[in-house]
């Protein structure tokens, strides 16, 4: 679609995510795949604004200006040299991407928000105005708030839909542009196969996993696993909490309000039409891959 | 002042998941309104919609006149508090308090008149200047609500806000919340999948299952009243308790046992063309009886049956028994010494009870 405007407006650029400043000149849109683009005002009359803003939304969002540290981790990440010892770390880190769902959130009220949930401040690097990652320092303390927890409280005061995907902690920069590079694009990956909004790098294993595999692969183990119950929502929704419930039968007969006995039932029916007893873990485990590659 | 409209909303998740549908409903102002449901049957789709946070893909909502579809979650003039309602952990009470109107830009005074208020409303007055650290569990919750109350918003939305606490706290702040609405009455939408917390904070309730509305009313009329069995089955605890028969003349009929159905309950079922047919029996725990007063004044639903397990639970028994081999469970006063393994005769209170066809679920009215 770029292309197609760039030959209808020749001053159209890609917002360059190093920079902080947009550019007033210009007016800048936000496309479907999140990424910004800007037209210089001279060559927009009030009529192409109002079409553009009717399938792009308008976008007028200033990031924060980076701090010094922020620049330092900047520079690592966007390095395409080996970063190996490009500064000293003071403690393991890990990063931990984030993903607003709403254009229009303040980047620099956010950042205020985040800063007040750790003890000290942490960097946060923002890819575009809705997504980045927080640059989380290993801190002993009892105080910090899981994902979960700060989701909650950032919705309540900024009326936002986050997501995070918390990468592993790292003891050094060993090749950290191409961690940051996997990890976004990760990211976005895991969040199509889940509606968790809080995913970390373990959880996320088996979505990854699933999705490297061949297309074909996936057919076919999803196909050979699941056999008859490739399209029963019901029964597949039963598997997938039993598993999420670690195996405990009374506690997924209570999530699914369904009585014990019919849950035990069910789970005796699937066996004897598949072969597979999903009360075990080695063949539960498939299934719930099987499950997986069906997305 | 805030009434809600919710006019046929829907909502489909990426193409195939569709989580609400055909949702109709009218909250009315100053009520205390709770959606409950089974895990996933899209109680937290629907607030997360009225809020902003989800957009709806179909239908029109309404806060007070206005179309509010298109409108910022931020603009809607609501408050929100969800089931992690953790706190900023390296701030005081009052800058707890105080941070979502700093960063809407409020100024100074305001933003302490409103905090003082606040604390004063929940009681907080002397522990402004604490970190949460230094707070139990209750007074976190508080400050928590605190958060949303400086809001002054017109709608107050929960998300199941008291699932993470234990028992006795989450009794102790159910009062809270209470006593909160009744003080400050500003529409609620109160999420739960907890039916006792439902039954007592409600005004009315919305009972849902797998996107769909079932029934909406007051605890009292869902109780007495449900429209299908699963709403019956869902609400009340020990669960209502549902056994197969047929209608034969003025009989409910299962295997042996045979329990005489009262004159008006017995004509609706005979003018819908029931007789002969096999149908479901609705009755309550509390409505099946074992006092000797009761049976001798009712021979014509008394049976025997041998209970199997039975719990005290203060002044009352839970007996579990069955009858043609089909669970039931009743709830009896503990004055009669009910055991298990005894034979005992039982007498169901059919003007309670109530009878629900057998393919679509129904209540028969
Ligand atoms: N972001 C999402 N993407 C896709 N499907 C979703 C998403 N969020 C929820 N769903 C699905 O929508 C349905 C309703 O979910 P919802 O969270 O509203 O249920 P709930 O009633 O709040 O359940 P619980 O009691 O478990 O919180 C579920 O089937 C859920 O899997
Ligand atoms: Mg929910």
């Amino acid at each position: 679609m770029i292309n197609q405007l760039r030959k209808v407006y020749s001053t159209l650029i890609v917002y360059n995510e190093g920079k902080n400043k947009l550019d007033q000149n210009y007016k800048w849109f936000v496309t479907g795949n999140h990424e910004v683009i800007g037209i210089h005002e001279d060559e927009l009359t009030s009529k192409d604004i109002s079409l553009l803003e009717a399938f792009l939304v308008p976008y007028n969002i200033e990031l924060p200006i980076l701090t010094e540290e922020e620049e330092k981790w900047r520079q690592v990440i966007q390095s395409k040299e080996p970063t190996d010892n490009a500064f000293e770390l003071d403690s393991s880190f890990r990063f931990v991407y984030f993903f607003i769902s709403e254009n229009q959130i303040s980047p620099n009220l956010f950042n205020d928000a985040i800063h007040e949930l750790f003890a000290k401040r942490v960097p946060i690097l923002w890819k575009n105005g809705s997504e980045g990652i927080i640059i989380e320092k290993q801190q002993d303390s009892d105080e910090n708030l899981s994902y979960d927890q700060i989701i909650d409280v950032l919705m309540s005061d900024l009326y936002v839909n986050i997501n995070f995907f918390v990468g592993p902690f790292k003891e050094d920069l060993k090749e950290i542009n191409h961690h940051f590079e996997t990890l976004t694009n990760d990211a976005k990956t895991v969040f199509g196969y889940t509606n968790k909004p809080v995913v970390t790098y373990v959880d996320a294993i088996p979505y990854l996993l699933i999705h490297q595999t061949e297309p074909e692969l996936r057919d076919e183990i999803s196909k050979t696993i699941l056999q008859e119950y490739l399209d029963d929502e019901d029964t597949l929704k039963m598997i997938e909490t039993f598993v999420q419930c670690n195996l405990n039968i009374s506690e997924t007969a209570k999530e699914l309000y369904m009585h014990r006995n019919s849950l035990q039932y069910r789970l005796d029916r699937f066996l004897e039409k598949t072969g597979i007893d999903v009360r075990q873990f080695q063949h539960a485990m498939p299934v719930y891959l099987a499950m997986l590659a069906r997305k | 002042m805030a009434e809600l409209r919710l006019v046929g909303i829907k909502k489909v998740y990426d193409k195939d998941v569709v989580s609400v549908k055909d949702f109709n409903l009218e909250i009315r102002d100053k009520e205390f309104l709770v959606l409950v449901g089974p895990s996933g049957c899209g109680k937290s789709t629907t607030l997360r919609m009225i809020a902003g946070l989800e957009e709806i893909t179909e239908g029109d909502l309404y806060i007070g006149d206005k179309r509010v579809n298109d409108v910022a979650p931020k603009d809607r003039d609501i408050a929100m508090v969800f089931q992690n309602y953790a706190l900023y952990p390296h701030m005081d009470v009052y800058n707890n308090m105080a941070f979502g109107l700093k960063l809407r830009k409020f100024k100074k005074d305001e933003i302490k008149k409103r905090v003082d208020n606040a604390a004063k409303i929940l009681g907080l007055e002397e522990l402004l200047d604490r970190k949460p650290k230094a707070l139990s569990g209750g007074q976190r919750q508080r400050v928590a609500l605190g958060r949303a109350i400086v809001r002054d918003a017109e709608v107050f939305l929960m998300d199941e806000p008291l699932s993470n606490l234990d028992a006795k706290l989450r009794v102790q702040m159910r009062a809270e919340i209470q006593k909160l609405h009744a003080r400050l009455q500003t529409t609620t939408v109160y999420v739960t999948h907890d039916q006792t917390e439902a039954m007592t904070m409600a005004t009315r309730l919305v009972v849902m299952k797998d996107g769909i509305i079932q029934q909406v009313g007051e605890p009292k009329e869902v109780y007495d009243f449900p429209n299908n069995i699963f709403v019956g089955g869902f609400i009340g605890s020990p669960a209502m308790n549902f056994l197969n028969g047929k209608i034969e003349g003025n009989h409910f009929v299962m295997g042996d046992v045979k329990v005489e159905i009262p004159e008006g309950k017995l004509k609706t079922l005979r003018d819908q063309g029931y007789v002969g047919k096999d149908i479901v029996l609705g009755i309550r725990p509390e409505d099946i009886h074992d006092e000797p007063l009761y049976l001798k004044s009712s021979p014509e639903t008394k049976f025997s049956a041998h209970i199997e397990v039975a719990e005290l639970m203060g002044s009352e028994i839970v007996l579990y028994s069955k009858v043609d081999d089909q669970d039931f469970v009743a709830r009896v006063d503990a004055r009669f010494n009910a055991t298990a393994g005894q034979t005992i005769d039982f007498a169901f209170n059919l003007s309670k009870a109530h009878f629900f066809d057998k393919e679509t679920e129904e209540r028969i009215k």
